[in-house]
């Protein structure tokens, strides 16, 4: 009974699993420290989005704008950094301007109450194309030394990435299962008017649960951006589909109310791994897209034969 | 005995876009009083309700709790003030556990207050327990049934430790003996001093529990008196403004030859086994049986929403299957459902596409729309059935339980079935429109239709059906004819005791 | 108590499905607002061509847009529609080309492939009761990844038969595009089955309540997949058209189109839980967002505001809606909440209708006022404005009466090489009095830039100046621009010779491969392993690239062998990664030659980051991009020519050749500060790549 709850994060670990057990055996290259770290660190800004993703999907909502918004927030840190602010600042700076996205779309759907799929394709089209107005494609570049690695060098760099990530990834998973909070949201997602009648309140959870994701993509960019010297305007696209997907693999359901953190993290870690395992089985690369596109539906079509079963 | 008013309601008024849902409705609820409030459909109840407990806000009146007057009530505060509702359809969250289901809203503490998991377990159970029902607190509850559902909505109201308790139509898919466990813990509770707001349909349960009684009608107060001084017929008389002669106007027909036969019919996904009966023409055969028994079960079996998987079904002697509901509607099978809203019909669409919903085939040409065929067959079967409604434009989902009902009736009459399953035709509408829809049933049976009829009322299982089957256990556990039938005939077989007597078939 | 069934049949006109609704009407109000707003302000706008023109561009978004509104009123939604053009595409080009079918029998299979695809999605939905939105983002990445693997990415089939190519860029009686009346007829077999039909009615019920539906006897699951099945054969025949439009197949036909489509269903006024739609709205929605996106480009106004513009109609339509039309609830229960609800949200949503109301007029406002200051001194500096229709014909015959228009187009805008020729060609724009217009696709795009030099015919620059994506594909069009009197040249990429008088050259790709090949050669001494990142499998420039490369390699250096081949979408970050990738799955690689301008610093860094000295990088780039790299030793050579002084040179060569000093047959001609620039045939030569090194690469701003 427990462990059937889990059944879907456990079938899609198994399927990570048997992805490294292939490679461990043709491509044992793939496991040197190297290459783990940079798809780990690669993958960093993606765990980060898809907690945020996970609330919004549990409290059943869809956020497709967080790729603009990572394209927003990854610029506006390069420029806070090069108007000379310091790294923490930066760092606040960059999460209030993603809190502030978040709360456009939340309160659309939160107050004015307009559907979320709606609202966030529009502010996906709204904020990637303002953004191409106002920079015209232009990286934003010569940043100082302190914002590569928070200027805290490679390694180290790196290991605050992975640090940063997991420890934002701990922290929601355990409020998500142990703060009222959470549950809020999980009360939301199953029922919104049974939640209003127990005394939550759906709009102020679902604002809040978009300004999360806001901020927790601010965090993403943030993450990504001090990997390297300039920041991309274009950074981000496709981002939302690929955090969605990986939200939806590791079993959260579109219909709200199930699905946890967790799953998501071992989702990140199934999808975010087959193109660099593609390249080590020495396959073609053109044939990424199609694996990902079988595995998206033979992780949703387990769930239904599951379903099928009882 | 100083007798202490939990609540007070004076004036109370509230309009929904210019139709006045309540108007100067006053209302009072004492400690240790059960307190029922009856009143038709549409009646205002419901609304009523919603003020008590802050989900929508009166235009005029106020609203007192012991003694202090509310203002800006919302479900918050009128919990924080003690205030606990049990709703008619069970407010609970499919996908969380019934723990968390029962846990929810009665814990204290902001949004970053720690969830003790152990603590919610406990409590789920000790509430569990206190209503006599077995349920697993780890379950999530959208894997329960819908009385189960119900209990666990009891427990969590229970667990409000609330002073002042509504329970709106608490009883509606509780069979008998969950009934009585529920009666018995709101004795309890009137000992304790907790004031309750009891709304039922079944007038019948009202004498058991309730000490006063009012009514509203069209939002209106009507009046209030002890539960002691009123009969039946004056409750009725109160909700509807009139007299009801015959509250069952059974039609006596000569059945002709049968027309569906199940024999062994079995469904394993939804418990149905072993299931035999037979209707004949101009027949109506109760289904009668506690919540839980498969008949609800049966009547999705017959109409392909759960196929079976063993027995045989056979229309005029021929044996057919049935895979999916089109396959039933093309043989002449029609069903109307136990939900309404959900099933029976389409809320956002018009009265007319809803009533011609199941017969598209009717109105139109190679598959293209006809309005003008659309609309007269719609406006007929508004006629026929004297659905009240603004304009056969109208959405359904604006017009009152019983005319939604009728709407979704008038679907299946316009396909001419040969066989119509009625599941709970009258629970939860009023007086009136009950009386509508059985005048219609009995005169759909002298035109020579066979009817199969759910009902969790005994009443009207005996009032209206030429022979009863009873089930149990998903099964039928005996068939009796009217005239041997009696209440207690039927509840000795509905709870599962062998049948003292083969009483007719 | 009585029933009132008697007075209500003849009471009023009876409203039925289909029919226009309030939403409809303010859509179609704002639609009108837009052709007035235009219509004063736009270039041409006002014309018949331009209707036609606007019409025969929203084709093959409006077949998917079409097809989508039954598949969104019955509750769905298709992600794949676009991805699924890109794989009926690719088949279609491979039956005709490779396994020789007639073009109408690949073409019927192609949109038999669609039917079927569209039955897939279906099936899974109705079988195994998946959400949607969840199968169609499964089968969006499968039918992409199939086109992709299928053709490798880079397959092109080109050289259709013109008469095919009328399908999509020929003209019915020399005004309607022959593709128009496909749409129309489409669309009204959408609209009678919607409105009209016991399909559509059954839909809307499906849309409105599942088992609602189904408890009424209707076949749900037949419903659903017929509807993802017509969707799927709008995608299939959109494919087609696309292909006859742009006269190439490739595996990137239709990228992004879903979403568009999306936005212009929901944008009519379909709900997007179902129930409620309507094939008219749709209709006006995808009208709304093309007329706007013509006319701000006809109004010179920046292209990226029509997308602003389009996000905010949309929040302001659907905001309107919640208003006017009542919302299915969209809880799985019937609760009989939906008062409480709408007591709530129509206050609320008012506030955002006139917010957004306020929003979508400001942003007009300020751009009006933009033009007006505009135009305003057009009219001063120039006689006649640029609104007279015959400016471009009446223009060669006085040349130098007002200053030449030139429009001038880059691959992809946001770009760091096209920003760098920008900078050149403003450069000489001022230095020449020429009104430059710089526009083009944010990302390499070949239908958008198709679509932009319409635009440009109907506004009646004077020099177009193409950066081409698609060699095949823009012919046409170029040639149509030659015939109303414009000069058409070519610059950083070039088309067919017939359709462009000249074409500016920077450098042949046989001197970027041979170069790019030599260097590394040099560098790894003569054998070992390279990788190459390049911008995307399926890009023209970056395909021929890669085949002078192979070309030079096969030739010079058999010892040298070529490990992978990764791209990396035109992204900084995905270059980085791939090069990671590539250096661990591949350790003996020593050099990485990264061909598309991103790729060269992403790469670089990503050396940088593994500690790994003995990789190199080199590749086409910008200075400024890779001093850093280059002065760490990191990056070897960085191959480019002056992309600033490609962007100048084009601009005087327009300018020459409007002036009429420069003529086909030349052999060489002035320009500016480039002094005397020579020509060979009709190629006016940059001259030779430039190789960037540690010691040169700091004398280079751009």
């Amino acid at each position: 009974m427990r462990l059937g709850r889990y059944r879907r994060e456990l079938s899609v670990l198994v399927a990570f699993a048997a992805l490294m057990a292939v490679l461990a055996v043709v491509a044992p290259r793939f496991f040197r420290a190297g290459q783990l770290m940079a798809v780990a660190v690669r993958n960093a800004p993606v765990v980060v989005a898809a907690v945020g993703m996970t609330m919004v999907i549990v409290c059943r909502h869809i956020d497709i704008s967080i790729g603009s918004q990572f394209a927003v927030c990854g610029v506006a840190a390069g420029l806070m950094a090069k108007a000379g602010l310091p790294i923490p600042m930066v760092a606040a700076g960059t999460l209030a301007v993603g809190a502030a996205l978040g709360a456009a779309n939340g309160w659309l759907v939160a107050v004015v109450g307009l559907p979320s799929i709606v609202v966030t394709l529009a502010t996906m089209v709204i904020w990637r194309e303002a953004l191409r107005y106002g920079r015209q494609g232009a990286f934003v570049s010569d940043l100082p030394e302190g914002f590569q690695w928070f200027g805290a060098g490679q390694s180290a760099g790196q290991w605050l990435i992975l640090a940063s990530a997991m420890l934002l990834f701990g922290a929601f998973s355990w409020g998500l299962r142990n703060l009222s909070a959470g549950r809020a949201i999980y009360a939301t997602g199953s029922d919104p008017e049974a939640a209003r009648l127990a005394g939550v309140r759906p709009a102020r959870v679902v604002f809040g649960v978009f300004v999360a994701m806001g901020m927790l993509t601010g965090m993403a960019a943030l993450l990504s951006a001090v990997r390297f010297v300039d920041v991309d305007p274009n950074a981000g696209t496709g981002l939302e589909l690929q955090v969605i997907a990986a939200v939806v693999v590791g079993g959260v359901a579109i219909s709200g109310g199930r699905g946890s953190p967790v799953g998501s993290l071992i989702g990140v870690a199934l999808l975010g791994s087959i193109g660099p395992a593609l390249v080590f089985l020495g396959t073609e690369p053109q044939w990424e897209k199609a694996v990902q596109g079988l595995i998206i539906l033979l992780a949703v079509a387990t769930d239904a034969l599951d379903r099928g079963d009882r | 005995m100083i007798v202490e008013t939990l609540l007070r309601l004076t004036g109370i008024g509230k309009a929904f876009s210019g139709v006045q849902a309540l108007q100067g409705v006053s209302f009072d609820l004492r400690a240790g009083e059960v307190h029922a409030l009856v009143g038709e459909n549409g009646a205002g109840k419901s609304t009523l309700i919603k003020v008590i407990t802050g989900a929508h806000q009166p235009d005029e009146g106020t609203m007192e709790v012991l003694g202090l007057p509310v203002e800006e009530n919302d479900p918050v505060r009128s919990r924080a003030l003690g205030i606990a509702a049990i709703y008619q359809q069970p407010a609970l969250f499919p996908d969380l556990t019934v723990a968390e289901n029962i846990a929810l809203g009665l814990e204290p503490g902001g949004p970053l207050h720690l969830v003790r998991w152990h603590d919610r377990r406990r409590r789920a159970k000790a509430l569990l327990d206190r209503i006599g029902a077995t349920i697993d607190p780890e379950v999530e509850v959208r894997r329960l049934t819908m009385p189960e559902q119900q209990l666990v909505e009891i427990a969590r109201a229970l667990g409000a430790d609330a002073r002042i308790l509504i329970m709106d139509e608490p009883t509606a898919s509780l069979g008998d003996q969950e009934v009585e466990h529920l009666f018995a813990v709101v004795r309890e509770l009137k000992a304790q001093g907790v004031g309750i707001i009891y709304i039922s349909h079944r007038l019948e349960e009202l004498p058991q529990v309730a000490d006063r009684v009012t009514a509203l009608r069209d939002g209106r107060l009507v009046g209030t008196r002890a539960m002691a001084e009123v009969d039946r017929a004056e409750l009725i008389r109160m909700m509807v403004g009139r007299e009801l002669s015959a509250v069952f106007p059974k039609v006596e027909v000569e059945p002709g030859a049968v027309v569906l036969e199940v024999q062994g019919l079995g469904c394993r996904a939804s418990g149905v086994r072993d299931v035999s009966f037979f209707v004949r023409s101009g027949e109506i055969l109760g289904l009668a049986g506690l919540v839980g028994a498969g008949r609800t079960e049966t009547a999705r079996v017959l109409f392909g929403l759960t196929p079976a998987d063993s027995g045989t079904i056979r229309l005029d002697g021929q044996p057919v299957r049935i895979e999916s509901p089109d396959d039933a509607v093309a043989l002449g099978i029609a069903y109307v459902p136990e939900d309404r809203r959900r099933h029976g019909i389409i809320p956002p669409m018009s009265v007319a596409s809803n009533a011609t919903l199941a017969t598209l085939g009717a109105i139109s040409t190679f598959g293209l729309l006809d309005f003008r065929k659309e609309r007269t067959l719609a406006a007929t079967m508004v006629d026929r059935l004297g659905v009240k409604t603004p304009s056969i434009d109208s959405p359904a989902g604006v017009l009152s339980g019983g005319n939604q009902q009728k709407v979704a009736l008038a679907r299946w009459l316009a396909s001419g079935p040969r066989v119509l399953i009625l599941d709970e035709p009258t629970q939860g509408i009023d007086v009136g429109a009950k009386a509508e829809i059985h005048r219609l049933m009995g005169e759909l049976a002298k035109q020579g239709m066979a009817i199969v009829m759910i009902s969790s009322e005994l009443p009207e299982i005996l009032g209206m059906s030429d022979r009863i089957a009873v089930m149990y256990g998903g099964t039928i556990v005996g068939t009796v004819d009217r005239s041997a039938a009696s209440q207690e005939e039927i509840l000795h077989l509905a709870l599962g005791h062998e049948a003292r007597e083969a009483a007719g078939r | 108590m009585a029933t009132t069934t008697g007075t209500t049949i003849g009471q009023s006109t009876p409203p039925r499905p289909g029919r226009v609704e309030p939403a409809q009407a303010a859509l179609g109000a704002l639609l009108a607002l837009e052709i007035v707003i235009f219509g004063a302000i736009g270039t041409n706008f006002l014309t018949v061509t331009n209707g036609f023109e606007v019409l025969r561009l929203s084709v093959e978004i409006g077949l998917l847009a079409v097809a989508l509104t039954p598949v969104i009123v019955g509750g769905g939604i298709d992600l794949s529609v676009g991805s699924l053009m890109g794989l009926a595409a690719v088949v279609f080009g491979s039956l005709w080309r490779d396994a020789e079918l007639p073009i109408p029998m690949a073409a019927a299979l192609a949109i038999g492939l669609g039917a079927l695809a569209g039955l897939l999605n279906g099936l899974v939905i109705t079988r195994l009761r998946i959400p949607p939105l969840i199968v169609t983002l499964g089968t969006f990445s499968l039918f992409r990844g199939l086109a992709e693997g299928m053709t490798g990415g880079v397959d092109n089939f080109t050289d259709f038969p013109s008469g095919f190519l009328f399908l999509g860029q020929g003209y019915l009686g020399g005004v309607v595009p022959a593709q128009v009346p496909i749409f129309a007829a489409v669309s009204l077999g959408f609209w009678v089955l919607l409105h009209r039909s016991t399909v559509g009615r059954g839909l809307v019920a499906v849309g409105y309540s599942p088992e609602g539906a189904r408890h009424a006897g209707l076949r749900v699951d037949r419903l659903v997949t017929l509807a993802y099945v017509l969707s799927g054969t709008a995608s299939g025949l959109a494919a087609v058209i696309y292909v006859a439009h742009l006269g190439q197949a490739k595996a990137d036909a239709g990228l992004g189109y879903e979403l568009l489509a999306i936005t212009a269903v929901v944008l009519g006024g379909t709900s997007i839980f179902g129930g409620r739609g309507s094939v008219v709205g749709t209709l006006l929605g995808l009208f709304t967002i093309a007329v706007l996106q013509n006319g701000m480009r006809l109004a010179d106004l920046p292209a990226e505001l029509s997308g602003v513009l389009t996000g905010a109609l949309l929040l302001l339509a659907i905001g309107l809606d919640r208003r006017t039309g009542r919302a299915s609830p969209t809880t799985s229960r019937g609760h009989a909440h939906v008062d409480s609800d709408e007591e709530w949200t129509v206050k609320n949503s008012q506030v955002a209708v006139i917010c957004a109301v306020i929003l979508a007029a400001g942003a007009i406002v300020a751009a009006s006022n933009v033009y007006v200051v505009r135009s305003l001194t057009d009219r001063l500096v120039g006689a006649g404005g640029p609104t007279a229709p015959s400016s471009a014909t009446a223009d060669a015959s006085a040349p130098g009466r007002r200053p030449i228009t030139v429009a001038m187009m880059p691959k992809s805008k946001g770009n760091a090489y096209f920003i760098a020729c920008r900078k050149g060609a403003e450069e000489a724009a001022e230095e020449l009095g020429v009104n430059l217009i710089w526009d083009g696709p944010t990302d390499p795009d070949p239908a958008r830039q198709n679509q932009i030099i319409d635009t440009w015919i109907t506004r009646g620059v004077d020099v177009i100046a193409v950066a081409v994506e698609n060699r095949d594909g823009i012919a046409s069009v170029l040639k149509k621009a030659m015939d109303r009197g414009i000069t058409v040249i070519t610059w950083d990429a070039d088309a067919a010779t017939d359709a462009r008088t000249f074409f500016v050259n920077q450098a042949t790709p046989e001197g970027i491969g041979r170069t790019l090949m030599d260097t590394a050669a040099e560098i790894m001494g003569g054998d070992g392993k390279f990788a190459i990142i390049t911008a995307s499998l399926t890009a023209a420039n970056m395909i021929s690239w890669q085949e002078q490369i192979e070309l030079r390699r096969a030739e010079k250096y058999p010892e040298i062998e070529m490990a992978v081949l990764r791209p990396c979408d035109d992204l900084q970050q995905k270059a980085y990664d791939e090069a990671i990738n590539i250096m661990n799955a591949y350790p003996d690689v020593e050099l990485i030659m990264a061909i598309c301008t991103p790729a060269v610093p992403g790469a670089a860094e990503a050396v940088k980051q593994s500690g790994r000295d003995d990789v190199k990088v080199i590749g086409l780039g910008l200075p400024n991009d890779n001093k850093r790299y280059v002065h760490e030793g990191i990056t070897k050579a960085v191959i480019l020519w002056n992309s600033m002084d490609l962007g100048y040179l084009t601009v005087h060569a327009a300018k020459a050749l409007e002036d009429g000093t420069l003529k086909p047959g030349d052999d060489r001609f002035e320009a500016g500060r480039l002094g005397s620039v020579d020509i060979r045939g009709d190629n006016i030569l940059l001259g030779e790549p430039f190789t960037f090194t540690e010691a040169n690469i700091d004398q280079f701003d751009f």
